[in-house]
């Protein structure tokens, strides 16, 4: 959705640069910064331990999501919380672009848990290292997603508008019933 | 309008009996009754009726006791005072004013005023059992957010959090810990505590002044409080001590919970705690004594020291005279101020556990407004 959101805007001939980070341990920022180059924009990549000394040059901050909470709070790729953090501390806004389909009237029990799953670590370490008796022995943990919360998110661009993570529950109100939020409980 | 105090004093006599009724609903009862005795004819006279009680109910909240010129006795006049010293009526005048416009709804479609009382009376004893079932209904939205192996910080004696707490404990057999303030001046906290080690839930208490270091980093993973009002903004009043609790909570991280049931919702919009409408109960200062615990534990203990026999009943009946020279005296000139209440801004509240849901306070204003339309 980032990457379509971005096309677009290169279409309307709009000067921008963008700052992708390489996402490790996937490296979907690769494929996103070629696709973005392709479509004629200034596209630059940084590792994700570069996020919070780049973000003094940054105007702006778009996350993609995995799914919007009740609260206000979203689900994204690994990292976002760090970006959020980073783009707060230097008060830098930070732009979700989100269907509305992904809506969920869920609040956050778990914190970092909620919507989350450990994956394999085999894309953070080889496998055949794990014949060492010392390396065997750490624990490698590979999350998909990190939970932000609503106080770092500016705005929600959905396909029915721009909303405020405190408007969040209003769009709740209006897609789910009352009685479907038990299902999710 | 004599009956109308008489069905009001049997209620304040049952509430003196320290029953689990909520005083917004043991209220809405009394109106109920109203409704029942009143010999109006008209929707208009109906509607006088009720706010007449609701304004006497008022009043005798405010005041802290029964009117002067009726004939109770001295001791129950002074224990009502003690029950709601240190309770605002915002949640009274709220939970009647609710009830008023719940019950009148229904007068615009029928003409007969029989058949209208008698729907009248039936919206009301809904509105009345809606209104006692609503703590369960909290406990039920809000015990997902406690999760085992959390440590929980509670300020303050609300049946509704406590509800939450034991449901999570027993209902949905999670391992967590409760911290609880010791809730100074009416000790609600420590009351509290007596019902979670009841339970089997590990209790810690504390001193209300320790709420800051017992918070930091990782300590308490959520904090709880019960409301004595919900204001418009999404702000909440409640006992004298949630507003620090809600700067710290805030500034070390730790989320905030506020439980409260939908008749608590009120058409105030305080700015700040000078806003808060005048409290009711105990006159403020009034009540409060200040005692040396520190000094007066360690000489007990040196007395059972040296007394012989049964130790618990000379500590029992020697406490009150032993209590005193502990007390620490102060000069008339000192000037002594104990708000039972205040007011804690929309900011420092994450969540919001009403029988309507979880809410955001955000969210409180549009369901204020879908109240009271």
């Amino acid at each position: 959705t980032v990457e379509l959101f971005l096309k677009a805007a290169a279409a309307k001939k709009r000067k921008f640069q963008v700052i992708v980070c390489e996402g490790a341990p996937h490296f979907g920022g690769h494929a996103m910064a070629r696709s973005l180059a392709e479509a004629g924009i200034d596209t630059t990549v940084i590792h994700d331990a570069a996020t919070f000394a780049i973000m003094a040059r940054v105007n702006k901050v778009l996350l993609p999501a995995h799914a919007v909470l009740a609260n206000g709070g979203l689900i994204a790729p690994s990292g976002s919380n760090m970006v959020a953090l980073a783009a707060k501390q230097n008060s830098v806004p930070v732009v979700t672009v989100a269907g509305m389909f992904k809506l969920c009237p869920m609040y956050p029990h778990e914190g970092q848990d909620t919507l989350n799953d450990l994956i394999s670590p085999s894309s953070v370490v080889d496998y055949g290292l794990m014949g060492d008796p010392v390396l065997s022995e750490v624990e490698f943990v590979n999350p998909v997603h990190d939970y932000v919360p609503p106080q770092l998110i500016d705005l929600y661009v959905t396909n029915i508008g721009g909303f405020q993570p405190s408007y969040i529950y209003r769009l709740l109100a209006e897609y789910y019933h009352n009685d479907d939020w038990e299902a999710f409980e | 309008d004599d009956g109308l105090p008489s069905s009001a004093s049997p209620s304040r006599s049952g509430n003196n009996k320290r029953s689990s009724t909520p005083l917004p609903v043991a209220a809405i009862r009394v109106l109920l009754n109203v409704i029942r005795r009143s010999e109006a004819e008209t929707m208009m006279g109906l509607q006088a009726d009720l706010r007449d009680a609701s304004d006497v109910m008022l009043e005798f909240a405010k005041r802290g006791g029964p009117v002067p010129s009726s004939s109770s006795s001295d001791a129950s006049a002074t224990a009502t005072r003690y029950l709601l010293a240190g309770r605002s009526h915002i949640a009274l005048s709220s939970g009647c004013e609710l009830f008023l416009k719940h019950v009148t709804r229904a007068s615009l479609e029928t003409p007969d005023f029989q058949r209208c009382k008698s729907q009248v009376l039936e919206r009301g004893e809904r509105f009345a059992e809606l209104s006692t079932r609503a703590r369960d209904r909290i406990a039920v939205v809000g015990s997902p957010f406690v999760r085992e192996g959390s440590v929980v910080l509670t300020h303050g004696r609300s049946k509704v959090v406590e509800a939450l707490i034991l449901r999570a404990a027993l209902v949905e057999g999670k391992r967590f810990r409760v911290m609880v303030l010791e809730g100074r001046p009416d000790a609600g906290g420590a009351k509290s505590a007596r019902t979670y080690a009841n339970a089997g839930i590990p209790t810690t208490v504390v001193l209300d002044s320790a709420m800051g270091c017992v918070m930091e980093s990782g300590c308490v993973d959520l904090a709880i409080v019960g409301a004595e009002g919900v204001v418009e903004n999404g702000g909440v009043v409640n006992k004298v001590g949630t507003f620090a609790l809600g700067v710290m909570a805030k500034e070390l991280g730790v989320p905030l919970y506020v439980a409260a049931e939908s008749y608590k919702f009120t058409r105030l919009y305080p700015l700040n705690n000078a806003d808060l409408p005048e409290m009711g109960g105990i006159e403020c200062g009034g009540g409060l004594k200040f005692l040396d615990t520190l000094a007066w534990s360690a000489s007990s203990a040196s007395d059972r020291k040296e007394e012989e026999g049964d130790l618990m009943t000379t500590d029992a009946t020697n406490s009150q005279s032993s209590l005193n020279p502990y007390v620490v005296d102060l000069p008339p000139s000192v000037s002594i101020e104990n708000p039972p209440c205040d007011f804690t801004p929309a900011k420092y509240i994450t969540l919001l556990f009403t029988d309507l849901g979880v809410l955001t306070p955000s969210a409180v204003s549009d369901e204020l407004i879908r109240l009271y339309q």
